[in-house]
């Protein structure tokens, strides 16, 4: 596919238009070119915008492209906005969105017997920060999450097939026999 | 009397036959089992005996009432125990791996948040554009909005929905005022003359005085002046008087 300078310029005006994530398709549809010629314009920015080159960087999340700042630049912007860009998870809402992650759409009530605790205020912090959202209603009646773009942009996903396979943590044999032990001991410390 | 009444009633059971309290005392020393005795059947021949007897008397069957609920509750009781018990059996090795598959997938999404909080971390510094659509393309004007916050505009909205009403006058209804104590003297009447019906009595009356009546005729009931039957539902109501006890004049005043 031969470059077409025009389509790049105009592909990276629309991107520095959007704030949101722009797939080929929307693109396509807007600059009325190629799909195939959109993603040779994209290639052509990528290079343009590789990391060490300009203050911004091309990137791909959430299911399309976007522009956004190097993280080099983030002291100067800090000292310019003021407030960091997001603040980190407590670790009660890591976990609930991570759960939400790998088993959406999920209600509230699984959640919280998954980890044991209650999932309230974490998921009240996370459909706060736009990280996850209401995604209707399981048969009980209960509402059912998912996480939003907002959630694969701000942690560099391109999709939720990106998110490793949760089996990667499965506790080794060794580890669950020696679980079994210990659940197995508490039980007989309680009977007697 | 009480005691003699139960004390009466023969029970001829599958695993049992004798007097009832002598039963009683049998269970309660668990000479007979209470899982093998059949309760309905002890009711059943409670009923039987009463028919026999021809009367009711409300002490007695509240005793008995009494101590068949204390048997059910005591039944019901050994037969949950006991229960109980299996369950225990079979549980501590269910429940461990039950534990075990909810501790194993905590431990999953544990480390799975901790990988998120990487990602998230990895992403450190990486803003993007927070650009508000322009104006010209936002679905309403912002000024136009403004103008509503303006107290002035919002006590226009609400206009005169904070004002009372002026009372409206009802003084063209007529209140119908139809006394129980009224009605009672007309259906003392009506008995004085014999039996009569209870369409007789309202014959012509509003809804009011119907209700009324009524209430009236179970002030009667109440007091043993007149009895009322009726064959089948919506059907008339035949009312008369006791024959055997004197009505007495007391709400009359």
């Amino acid at each position: 596919m031969s470059e077409q300078p025009e389509l790049v310029r105009t592909v990276e005006a629309l991107l520095f238009l959007s704030s949101d994530p722009l797939s080929p398709g929307e693109l396509a549809d807007a600059t009325e070119a190629g799909e195939g010629a959109v993603v040779a314009a994209l290639a052509v920015l990528a290079e343009e915008y590789a990391p060490g080159l300009r203050g911004i960087r091309l990137r791909e999340l959430g299911g399309g492209w976007t522009l956004a700042s190097d993280p080099d630049t983030e002291d100067a912007a800090r000292r310019l906005f003021s407030r960091p860009r997001a603040s980190t998870l407590s670790p009660a809402q890591a976990e609930t969105l991570a759960i939400v992650a790998y088993l959406q759409p999920i209600s509230r009530p699984e959640i919280t017997r998954i980890r044991g605790v209650s999932a309230d205020s974490a998921s009240a912090t996370l459909l706060d920060r736009g990280l996850i959202e209401e995604a209707g209603h399981s048969q009980f009646g209960a509402v059912l999450y998912r996480t939003t773009p907002q959630f694969l942009k701000l942690f560099g996903l391109r999709s939720l097939d990106e998110l490793p396979d949760i089996a990667r943590w499965d506790p080794t044999p060794e580890e669950q026999a020696e679980l079994r032990e210990r659940l197995l001991r508490a039980g007989e410390a309680r009977a007697s | 009397m009480t005691a003699v009444a139960l004390a009466n009633l023969e029970l001829d059971l599958d695993v049992f036959s004798g007097p009832f309290d002598l039963l009683l005392t049998l269970v309660l020393r668990e000479e007979v089992d209470l899982l093998e005795l059949q309760l309905a059947e002890v009711v059943l021949a409670y009923l039987d005996h009463l028919e026999q007897r021809g009367e009711l008397d409300l002490e007695t069957a509240t005793e008995f009432i009494v101590l068949v609920a204390a048997l059910l509750e005591l039944k019901s009781r050994l037969m949950l125990s006991s229960e109980e018990q299996e369950l225990l059996d079979i549980e501590p090795e269910q429940a461990a791996e039950e534990l075990l598959a909810r501790m194993l997938d905590a431990r999953r999404f544990r480390a799975a948040a901790a990988h998120l909080g990487e990602l998230l971390d990895a992403e450190h510094g990486v803003r993007f554009r927070i650009a508000p659509p322009p104006p010209n393309l936002r679905r309403a004007i912002v000024h136009a909005a403004d103008g509503s916050h303006d107290p002035q505009v919002l006590g226009e909205a609400i206009g005169r929905m904070l004002l009372m009403p002026p009372a409206i006058s009802v003084r063209h209804i007529s209140t119908l005022r139809i006394t129980v104590a009224e009605r009672l003297s007309h259906l003392r009447e009506l008995l004085r003359r014999g039996s009569f019906s209870f369409d007789e009595a309202v014959r012509g009356a509003d809804r009011m005085t119907v209700a009324v009546t009524l209430f009236a005729l179970l002030e009667l009931y109440k007091r043993g002046e007149a009895e009322w039957e009726q064959q089948e539902s919506f059907g008339e109501i035949a009312i008369h008087g006791r024959a055997h006890e004197a009505p007495a004049e007391v709400l009359a005043g």
